[in-house]
């Protein structure tokens, strides 16, 4: 795996020959002689700075992004010029349909102007001193020890591809490096969430293994369409309950909600693309979605995520509150997979007739 | 397909008998709410910082009871929670403490968390509308921001190429990790975005640069990786990142660079803390940490050859293209060289590399390169 | 000085008191929407407000008689009662409780809903969800006159 350089360089004479003469103020400047496109980007608006989108120009601009992508395998800057030698970085994703999305600048822009920090933006003072019925405590322990674990995986979905991504698609995989960074912080307030209050709990097998099936998708496209829309739409149902435990969760999840939102705005642009620019592949992702919809089930309807939501929906597990937790929860769930299914239907994959999850969901 | 779930949940009748039992009856399991795990309470030890990492350092939850090696846990829980059966395995290769643990990385991480900055909104682009540069200076400049644009980008993707083989027990590690990346997406962004703001846009790509970023992404260990990227090729960018803060054609640049430097400045630390984590509890790698500096100080020399790396760093800090101006941009450059060879050696003593002096060829050649300028009374 | 609700003035007075607010909403980063509230008053009377955010700030507020020549992103709907119950729990509690906040309002009551045409652009209402909740909050210490 290790990579070496040409040759060793203490040992060769050009190497000190060439620093001998740098030394001696000999420089070559064959750089200073080029020609590229002089532009001079400035904010469109100056209220929002100098954003990617104002960036995008002249021969720099990511509208001519070819749909293969065989100039270049290298690092080099995208509309820098490119001299022979350069390496081969050995990308896999070299095809703009499958990975590209037309909002990817405005949600790289808004992913770093919406930070947020869960140290000091959540008010963990007056949380502790907050009165929480002891089984909505345990639920929401519960919760985030699950909601950890999804995370993760939505933290590792990324990181698997962005080093395989042709460097040409600089502001996508700077986006997939703040959907780290959001996922990380999910990851982070989630355990603080649990460890203020009692503890995590138990880990879940089903869940577990419904994310490992969709983080390890063959593709990026299967698998952005099952981490960022599929499991993307699911986390804004459970935000909307987690965040009635108390005044202080509701500022907490609806800031894992903003984030969570843009993982599932890239998902729809991504599929938007990839099927505007892609012949016959409604029916390739159907079947994908046919065979991986039951992950969805999986997570949703798991124990260690289903009665922490009952519980919190419902405010106790006296039996009127788990009624009335169960009626959210069932509610929530029939709207999550309604909203998920109408996101793929606008991308352009109509499935509300083919999925079974509004029967699996309607059932309850 | 690369993985099958263990049940097929939708053709699960376990699984689905019992969500609907559940939802219909309202007769809940609750088995979770007794899950052997510790009963804990955290709170911010200092209120101003909020609740840290460091406040979540607990019994049955701590970073400080890490073992070297992590064996109960190979799936995606996270640390302290009740492991159940069934759980898959997440298929990570780096499950040594010592192979990623770094002293403080717990602290790192809640730097970075809380100083994260926006490389759109933070710095006055419109002041350097107004800025324009003599054509020597502008050229010069814009060929710098286009090897540092050039260079950001692979440490995003070196740490992301870690993130999922590192054990989710390192769960402070693997948020450095996921903060760096988004750092450096940062740092390529804001070079980017200068160089096609300074009326001259990128210009040419560095052969001899690249090939020494495709070593750093393909060590064979974290620890290799970590100790030329984070400690040695970092530790040079932010010597970089120091110099041309003060060859900045503007005060909006000077502020650029003091940004990122701050981001710079942590990844190196965390290597830092890594290696002398390393040293202390598997010092036994010593050798092979040798074996990969030794080739990494071979492309450091071999960058000589990177004229579109340092001239423009001559013609900045000498100010032009004048004779007058190359010989002082000259004495400047070699200053620079030598402050950054100093600091790097530096670092690895610190660490515990100590041996790394004498064993270098790059060192050989610094010390040579030193005599020489002290001969001429340039230092 | 009193403001009605609903009306554009009430709007107007949320409006400079984000802007007297930047920091709060500036530290939110990004807010770009363009979202409808309706009144829904006796009678099925219904009283249609434009909200237009951009940036860290509310460009403007009108009231117009349809919303849907003007393409919002979604439409928040409710009747004045539920209206008027949130702002005085808004107004009790300096923001919104968990039973008021727009999030439990749209999702768990048949109180208010959500009218969208484009799931992308429905989004919004998460990817922002806590600057219009702050919005909503900043009522808290107006002095409200209320529609009978």
């Amino acid at each position: 795996m290790a990579y070496f350089a040409d040759r060793q360089y203490f040992d060769d004479p050009e190497a000190i020959k060439r620093g001998t003469e740098f030394s001696e103020g000999k420089l070559i400047l064959d750089w200073y002689e080029i020609e590229t496109d002089r532009v001079r980007c400035t904010p469109s608006d100056p209220r929002r700075g100098l954003t990617y989108e104002d960036c995008s120009k002249g021969t720099y601009s990511w509208d001519l992004l070819p749909e293969f992508v065989r100039h270049n395998y290298s690092m080099a800057a995208r509309g820098s010029v490119l001299v022979p030698g350069l390496p081969d970085m050995g990308y896999t994703e070299n095809r703009k349909s499958d990975i590209w999305a037309d909002n990817i600048g405005e949600l790289y822009e808004e992913s770093k102007s919406r930070r947020w920090a869960p140290a000091v933006d959540v008010d963990w003072k007056a949380l502790a001193a907050t009165d929480f019925d002891p089984a909505v405590t345990a639920s929401m322990c519960q919760l985030c020890t699950t909601l950890s674990e999804v995370s993760l995986v939505a933290m590792e979905f990324p990181s698997r591809w962005v080093y395989a991504i042709n460097q040409e698609f600089l502001e996508l995989k700077s986006l997939l490096c703040a959907q780290m960074m959001d996922q990380a912080r999910a990851v982070e307030v989630f355990r603080k969430r649990a460890l203020s209050s009692g503890g995590l709990k138990r880990a879940s097998a089903n869940v577990q293994q419904a994310l490992k099936e969709l983080l390890m998708a063959d593709n990026y496209i299967e698998g952005s369409i099952g981490i960022n829309l599929l499991v993307g739409s699911l986390l804004l149902g459970v935000y909307r309950v987690a965040a009635t435990a108390s005044t202080i969760d509701a500022h907490l999840f609806r800031r894992c909600q903003q984030d969570a939102a843009r993982l599932v705005a890239y998902g729809m642009g991504n599929l938007a693309y990839h099927l505007a620019h892609r012949e016959g592949r409604q029916e390739v992702l159907n079947e994908y979605l046919d065979s991986v919809e039951h992950c969805f089930a999986g997570i949703a309807g798991a124990t260690e995520m289903l009665e922490p939501l009952i519980v919190i929906g419902g405010g106790g597990t006296e039996p009127g509150q788990v009624a009335s937790g169960r009626a959210r929860v069932a509610s929530i769930y029939r709207v999550v997979v309604d909203e998920y299914l109408g996101r793929l239907a606008t991308a352009g994959l109509e499935r509300r007739d083919r999925s079974r999850l509004p029967a699996f969901f309607a059932a309850a | 397909m690369s993985y099958l779930a263990t049940s097929h949940f939708l053709d699960d009748n376990e699984f689905v008998d019992k969500y609907l039992y559940s939802m219909r009856t309202g007769e809940l399991d609750l088995s979770w709410m007794d899950a052997s795990t510790k009963d804990v309470h955290c709170t911010s030890a200092n209120e101003r910082r909020g609740l840290t990492f460091r406040d979540l350092d607990v019994d049955g939850y701590g970073f400080s009871d890490l073992p070297e090696v992590v064996r109960e846990n190979r799936c995606y829980a996270p640390r302290g929670a009740e492991i159940p059966d069934g759980v898959p395995d997440m298929q990570a290769s780096v499950n040594r403490s010592s192979d990623v643990w770094a002293y403080n990385v717990e602290g790192y991480v809640e730097e970075a968390m809380s100083r994260q900055w926006d490389a759109t909104t933070d710095i006055p682009w419109a002041e350097l509308q107004e800025a324009e540069l003599p054509e020597e200076i502008g050229k010069a400049y814009a060929q710098l921001l286009t090897f540092l644009t050039e260079v950001e980008m692979i440490a995003t993707d070196v740490p992301a190429k870690w993130m999922g083989q590192v054990n989710a027990d390192f769960i402070e590690v693997k948020n450095f990790i996921a903060l760096q990346a988004m750092d450096e997406a940062r740092h390529a962004e804001i070079f980017r975005k200068r160089a096609l703001s300074t009326g001259y846009g990128l210009m040419r790509a560095s052969v001899q640069n690249e090939h020494n970023l495709k070593f750093l992404r393909d060590a064979e260990t974290f620890s290799e990786a970590s100790v030329t990227l984070h400690l040695q090729a970092e530790g040079n960018v932010l010597t970089m990142f120091r110099f041309s803060e003060y060859i900045s054609p503007t005060d909006a640049d000077k502020r650029m660079f003091r940004l990122v430097m701050q981001d710079e400045a942590r990844h190196v630390g965390y290597g830092m803390q890594h290696l002398k984590w390393l040293m202390k509890h598997n010092p036994e790698c010593r050798e092979t940490l040798h074996a990969h500096l030794e080739e990494a100080e071979n492309f450091l020399f071999g960058s000589i050859f990177a004229n579109e790396v340092f001239e423009p760093f001559v013609i900045l800090s000498g100010k032009g293209l004048k004779k007058e101006n190359i010989d002082k941009g000259l004495v400047i450059t070699g200053m620079f060289q030598m402050r950054q060879t100093e600091e790097y050696f530096e670092r690895l003593d610190k660490c515990g590399l100590t041996d790394r002096r004498e064993r270098s060829r790059l060192h050989e050649v610094y010390e040579m390169t030193k005599q020489g300028l002290a001969a001429q009374g340039a230092i | 000085m009193k403001v009605d609700f609903p009306s554009a003035s009430f709007f107007e007075a949320l409006n400079d008191r984000m802007a007297q607010e930047q920091d709060r909403f500036t530290r939110l980063g990004y807010f770009d929407t363009t979202f409808g509230v309706t009144v829904v008053g006796p009678g099925e009377r219904r009283r249609n407000y434009l909200l237009n955010f951009e940036v860290y700030e509310c460009m403007g507020a009108r009231e117009i008689d349809n919303l849907e020549g003007e393409d919002p992103d979604f439409v928040l709907e409710a009747d004045i009662a539920q209206w008027q119950d949130m702002l005085r729990n808004i107004q009790s509690n300096g923001g919104a409780d968990t039973d008021h906040g727009i999030n439990t309002l749209t999702h768990f009551g048949e109180g208010m809903k959500v009218i969208y045409d484009d799931p992308e652009r429905h989004d919004k209402l998460f990817r922002f969800s806590e600057s219009i909740q702050e919005y909503f909050d900043l009522a808290a210490d107006l002095k409200i006159e209320y529609a009978s």
